[in-house]
């Protein structure tokens, strides 16, 4: 499981917009059909490659961790990209876009790769936001634009690995500090493929303090 | 080989992340006891999974913070055991309080946060009582270990080099005070003692307080410890204090400016107050025990000192997990000790109020106060506050402002925390009128002393800096009762900072239009940021060495300028700041800006009177090729384009309002009847797409050369006029009219360099007899006749809508000629239709004087037409169409033009990419503009003698 590279990812919009489903498709290539329920999945990783080159991708899903200012202001930083979604059939998850990209824009690296999407592509019959909304919302702030649907995997796919496809063009143009960590960039050991859990793991806490964050 | 350890942790993450999914979707509370009931879940959370595995990691943490989003009153009793003293959830989330991955730190706050919540006194209790101490002082160890190297960072770094790295590790610091910050506001207050005892004792006084006085010289004390050893002596050197860890003065500086403006909690500020305020050296032996024994009645005393814990925190609650042996907590935590004799169920019934009362000074502490005021009066130089005095010695600007800036912010930060007793800074730092005490006095000579240097050509202090001194100026300087008090001497230090800014403006004054764009810019650029120091010290730019290139990115005001533009937008802040207080201290209103007061303003929507105004009817072509047909109006500073009012005669709607300054016209070569007019976007703004950009077909010939020349001339007014205004503002001589009269020396005089009144007045605004205007207008504006084009008010409005080009022209000719100004203007001369632009320059009030004074030096303003031009909002009570628009309480940061929806206004679209090569771009874009618009302006000369002639004969 070694990689070139790790981006890390962290996933954000209004609860039932799909996040968990997105980020359980995408690392297991399962929907989980059940109706009206959030699902509990607020972490994946997952191995794609770009260029020839193994990476990491990881990404968090933050939910249920706003209700503290110290914890809302942190979560940002340290992401070298950002999934923004919203739900085709509920126009308010559209609305709320702005508050949640002003709080990314506040307190993220100002590389962050940003990826707004429509997700819930397939319900298209309840539709309530137009795919030309998105796109407009898009190109104002900038941001990459992708419709979705995690039930059907249309778009998953690409939504994940387009995103990382621009943080590695970034890392290229060197615009992106990668021996920094918190930016959301780790660099691999590729020399040592094997080996991936090291003895004495219950060892974690105070000994691997230093060099942190 | 891959089923071993691949496998292994493969069915790891399946199992946490099915657990994750299952506790998350669990809304009924009986499923949920029952999957927690038989402690399941608490044998999974003590697993020894395998950590050094990333994905574990990720999914065991969300599954603990998945849990603790679960906790409530009734829960609770599922996680933590009463009496087996176990709450795995809890202590096996905060071993991982320092993981290298920060996701993994985020979610172990959230967890915290999250039990600490829970209003549950035994639960509470064994967080105090068996997990605090361990915890909290692993915690401050490792945000102190941070800190270091932060430090680092900052010594390493005066280039400027590594400054997403610097960013980080502030902002991460600022992630640390903010968690500590929500723990204290959840108000636990045996939790709130335990944290606030070890974030002094551990972390504030030992390494940042220590850090404020000068290092003691090291090498001495071992030579001389060394020397006692061979002779067999015994010294008293204290080598521990020696050799404690220290961060520069400028880290120290601005770690206390974050405390006080993160936190909050009274006890911890309050007390970190004392110590900077009042402590001497012996805060080192004893810490800030006294202070703190006022707050906290049963206290863990913490040894003082900054050093790693004795034990890690997983040692620790390991051995203090399921033992009720209270001993081993003192035996982890070294030094510590147990004190303090009341119960714990008084400490805990406490309220907040009672605690809040305690915020306030005790008998003891102005005793104390008092002694230590008399001993510094009278001793002089040698005081007992070495923090404080470090603190106002920081202040020197005289070689560069870098650690006074840090120095403002802490005055600052202190000054304005909430849990800081103000009565009791008060004390220390200002004690009003008569007996002002020797801080005070220290601390307002220095500010006064920053605001002397300020003002200075070319000196070495950045804008942001004089912004907080005049802020903390104004704070300290005044009495309870908000009336300044300077000494004379103080007062002229003040003025004479004042006039020295003035004097360096004006050599930036220049008639050219960059000069007034920039004045404008940095005006609103000002109003629109006012001074916020919580936002400043997010910037860990102001850590390192003032610089003054722009391309580290650091914004304007927080470094030196760079060049001839920067240079004269920063006399231009300068000036308005030293302006304001001045003001400030003499209670004075400002009454000469913003140059535009957007009040008398035409905005979008207004409904306006134009009976007897000179219109010249238009068809606006956008880009979009969508035609209008309009009415353009000019006045004084503004271009309006107007709709006829469908329901009342001679009226008009304004639907589009520009800023005549920012007009630039050309006509088109191929079009005698065209032109094409773009109105910019006045004022800084990333946003460099004009408001308007369109081609204006006129009737004919005469009518656009005539609309191009009143553009062309309203707009070197428009900006005559303002210059004029700000001449008046620098009082420059012979641009003045009557200078605003400034104290010198403490002196109020009238200043006696005025010249005399040299000057054709800006507006005849008294004296005004019916009909003048009109008889103004015939006289001053040759050519304005030919274009006045008046509604024919015997028409319909629809008509006028739907006739074609080539019989409105002819219409509107012999409208114009026939109509009769008389009974229009007598009504508008009524002192209810008096529009406040009026009353524009009170002291203008000598009548017109063009004919007496021929030569002018400065080109002047002449009084535009469209006198009678008025307001809806002050000839009609109610105004029809959008009656919102027209009530005065705009907002203060005033849209230079405001546009409506439907007209021209080009969508704006927000690139990105051109913020920060705005200024560079702006400037050369500016310096294009007035270049083209200086050309046009020539030939228009040649042009108006041609034009005066032609409109004389047609007119007459
Ligand atoms: N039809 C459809 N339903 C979806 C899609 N994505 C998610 N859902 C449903 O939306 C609900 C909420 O999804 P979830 O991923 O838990 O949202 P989260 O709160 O953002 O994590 C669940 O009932 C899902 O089944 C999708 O692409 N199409
Ligand atoms: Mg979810």
């Amino acid at each position: 499981m070694s990689y070139a590279y790790l981006f890390k990812y962290i996933i954000i919009g209004d609860t039932g917009v799909g996040k968990s489903c997105l980020l359980l498709q995408f690392t297991d290539k399962r929907f989980q059909p059940v109706h009206d329920l959030t699902i509990g999945v607020e972490f994946g990783a997952r191995m794609i490659t770009i260029d020839g080159k193994q990476i990491k991708l990881q990404i968090w899903d933050t939910a249920g961790q706003e209700a503290f200012r110290s914890i809302t202001r942190s979560y940002y930083r340290g992401a070298a990209g950002a999934l923004l979604v919203y739900d085709i059939t509920r126009r308010e998850t559209f609305n709320h876009l702005t508050t949640w990209l002003e709080d990314a824009r506040q307190h993220s690296n100002s590389n962050m790769v940003i990826m707004l999407i429509g997700n819930k592509s397939d319900l298209d019959s309840r539709r309530e936001v137009k795919k030309e909304e998105g796109e407009a919302f898009a190109r104002e702030h900038g941001l990459v634009f992708m419709e979705t649907s995690a039930r059907t995997a249309a778009n998953v796919e690409e939504a994940f690995i387009n995103t990382a496809k621009e943080i590695y063009e970034k890392i290229q143009e060197g615009v992106f500090d990668i021996n920094n960590e918190a930016n959301g960039i780790k660099i691999g050991q590729q020399h040592s493929p094997t080996n991936p859990s090291l003895p004495g793991a219950g060892n974690q806490g105070g000994s691997t303090s230093s060099g942190c964050c | 080989m891959r089923q071993k350890s691949g496998g292994a942790s493969f069915v790891c993450v399946q199992l946490l992340q099915t657990l994750n999914i299952l506790f998350e979707n669990i809304r009924n509370e009986t499923s949920l006891y029952y999957l927690l009931s038989n402690n399941h879940v608490n044998s999974i959370i003590v697993h020894k999974f395998d950590f050094s595995d990333e994905d574990v990691m990720g999914y065991y943490i969300l599954f603990l913070k998945t849990l603790s989003l679960k906790l409530n009153t009734h829960t609770i009793h599922f996680f933590y055991n009463e009496h087996t003293n176990d709450f795995p959830l809890y202590t096996e989330a905060i071993k991982f309080f320092n993981h290298p991955e920060s996701m993994v730190r985020i979610a172990v706050r959230t967890i915290s946060l999250n039990v600490y919540k829970v209003q549950n006194p035994s639960m509470l209790q064994f967080i105090r009582d068996k997990t605090a101490a361990p915890y909290f002082s692993n915690l401050v160890w490792f945000i102190g270990k941070h800190i270091l190297e932060l430090d680092t960072c900052v010594r390493t770094d005066v280039d400027h080099q590594s400054q997403s790295r610097l960013s980080n590790l502030v902002a991460e610091h600022l992630d640390h005070l903010h968690y500590l910050n929500d723990i204290l506001c959840l108000d636990i207050v045996d939790l709130n003692a335990v944290l606030t005892e070890h974030l002094l004792h551990k972390l504030f006084v030992p390494l940042y307080i220590f850090s404020l006085t000068p290092a003691p010289p090291l090498s001495m004390a071992v030579v001389t410890q060394n020397l006692a050893a061979v002779l067999n002596k015994v010294v008293n050197i204290d080598m521990q204090e020696m050799s404690n860890p220290r961060v520069s003065a400028v880290v120290a500086l601005y770690l206390l400016s974050l405390v006080f403006l993160v936190i909050t909690h009274g006890p911890l500020v309050h007390s970190l107050a004392w110590v900077i305020l009042n402590a001497d050296h012996s805060v080192f032996k004893e810490g800030a025990a006294e202070v703190l024994n006022a707050y906290i009645e049963r206290r863990e005393v913490v040894a003082l000192g900054f050093e790693q814990p004795r034990e890690s925190l997983e040692e620790a609650l390991d051995t203090v997990v399921g033992s009720s042996s209270s001993s081993l907590e003192n035996r982890s935590m070294g030094g510590e000790s147990s004190s303090g004799s009341s119960s714990r169920d008084t400490s805990q019934s406490r309220s907040v109020t009672e605690q809040v009362e305690k915020v306030n000074i005790t008998d003891e502490e102005k005793e104390k106060l008092r002694q230590m005021e008399d001993t510094s009066l009278s001793g002089g130089v040698d005081t007992n506050r070495p923090f404080l005095d470090m603190v106002l010695a920081s202040l020197d600007c005289t070689e560069n402002d870098y650690i006074a800036l840090l120095a403002l912010c802490l005055l600052y930060a202190l000054a304005n925390n909430k849990g800081v007793s103000p009565e009791w800074l008060e004390q220390v730092l200002s004690k009003p009128a008569k007996s002002s005490t020797r801080y005070n006095t220290v601390l307002v000579e220095r500010l006064l002393h920053i605001i002397s240097l300020t003002s200075q050509p070319s000196c070495r202090i950045r804008l942001i800096t004089l912004e907080i001194t005049l802020s903390l100026l104004s704070r300290f300087a005044r009495t309870s009762s908000g009336d300044f008090i300077l000494t004379e001497l103080q007062q002229s230090v003040l003025f004479s900072a004042r006039n020295q800014a003035m004097t360096i403006l004006r050599n930036f004054y220049k008639s050219e239009d960059i000069f007034l764009d920039l004045f404008e810019n940095e005006f609103t650029e000002m109003s629109k940021s006012p001074l916020n120091v919580e936002f400043l010290c997010m910037d860990s730019a102001i850590l390192l060495p003032p610089t003054g290139t722009p391309l580290t990115g650091i914004n304007f005001t927080r470094r030196l300028p760079c060049g001839e533009v920067e240079k004269a937008r920063r006399a231009i802040r300068v000036f308005s700041l030293l302006r304001k207080i001045c003001q400030e201290y003499l209670s004075e209103e400002e009454v000469l800006l913003p140059l535009t007061n957007p009040s008398n303003c035409v905005q979008v929507d207004n409904i306006l009177d134009l009976n007897n105004s000179d219109l010249i009817a238009c068809t606006v072509v956008t880009k979009d090729v969508t035609k209008y047909r309009r009415f353009l109006v000019i006045d004084t500073l503004q271009l309006i384009l107007v709709e006829p009012d469908p329901k009342r005669l001679g009226w008009g709607i304004s639907k589009f309002v520009g800023f005549l300054q920012d007009v630039e016209v050309v006509g088109d070569k191929d079009d005698s009847r065209c032109l094409h007019i773009t109105v910019h976007r006045g004022g800084v703004s990333n946003n460099r797409t004009p408001i308007l950009s369109a081609k204006f077909l006129f009737d004919d010939h005469i009518r656009c050369m005539a609309a191009k020349q009143r553009l062309t001339k309203g707009r070197s007014k428009a900006r005559q006029k303002k210059m004029y205004q700000i001449a008046q503002l620098l009082e420059i001589p012979g641009q003045m009219i009557e200078p605003p009269i400034y104290p010198i020396s403490g002196v109020r005089t009238a200043s006696t360099s005025r010249l005399p009144r040299e000057h054709r007045p800006l507006f005849s605004t008294a004296n005004r007899v019916p009909g003048f205007a009109a008889a103004l207008r015939r006289e001053s504006m040759p050519s304005g006749s030919v274009s006045r084009v008046q509604m024919a008010p015997n028409r319909s409005i629809v008509g006028i809508r739907n006739e074609n080009t080539q019989r409105r022209r002819r219409s509107s000719n012999t409208s114009s000629t026939s109509s009769s100004n008389g009974s229009s203007t007598t009504r508008e001369r009524s002192p209810a239709h008096r529009s406040p632009r009026r009353q524009e320059s009170p002291r203008n009030n000598s009548p017109r004087s063009r004919d007496n004074s021929p030569r002018v030096p400065r080109p002047r303003s002449e009084e535009i037409p469209l006198e009678d031009f008025q307001h809806s909002r002050n000839s009609s009570p109610i105004a029809r169409g959008s009656p919102s628009s027209n009530t005065p309480s705009r907002s203060h940061t005033p849209s230079r033009v405001l546009c409506d929806p439907i007209s021209i206004s080009p969508r704006l679209t927000s690139g990105t990419s051109d913020m920060n090569s705005l200024a560079p771009n702006g400037v050369s874009v500016m310096i294009a503009k007035e270049a083209a618009m200086n050309s046009e302006e020539t030939s228009f000369i040649a042009r108006e003698e041609k034009e005066k002639r032609r409109g004389g004969v047609e007119t007459v």
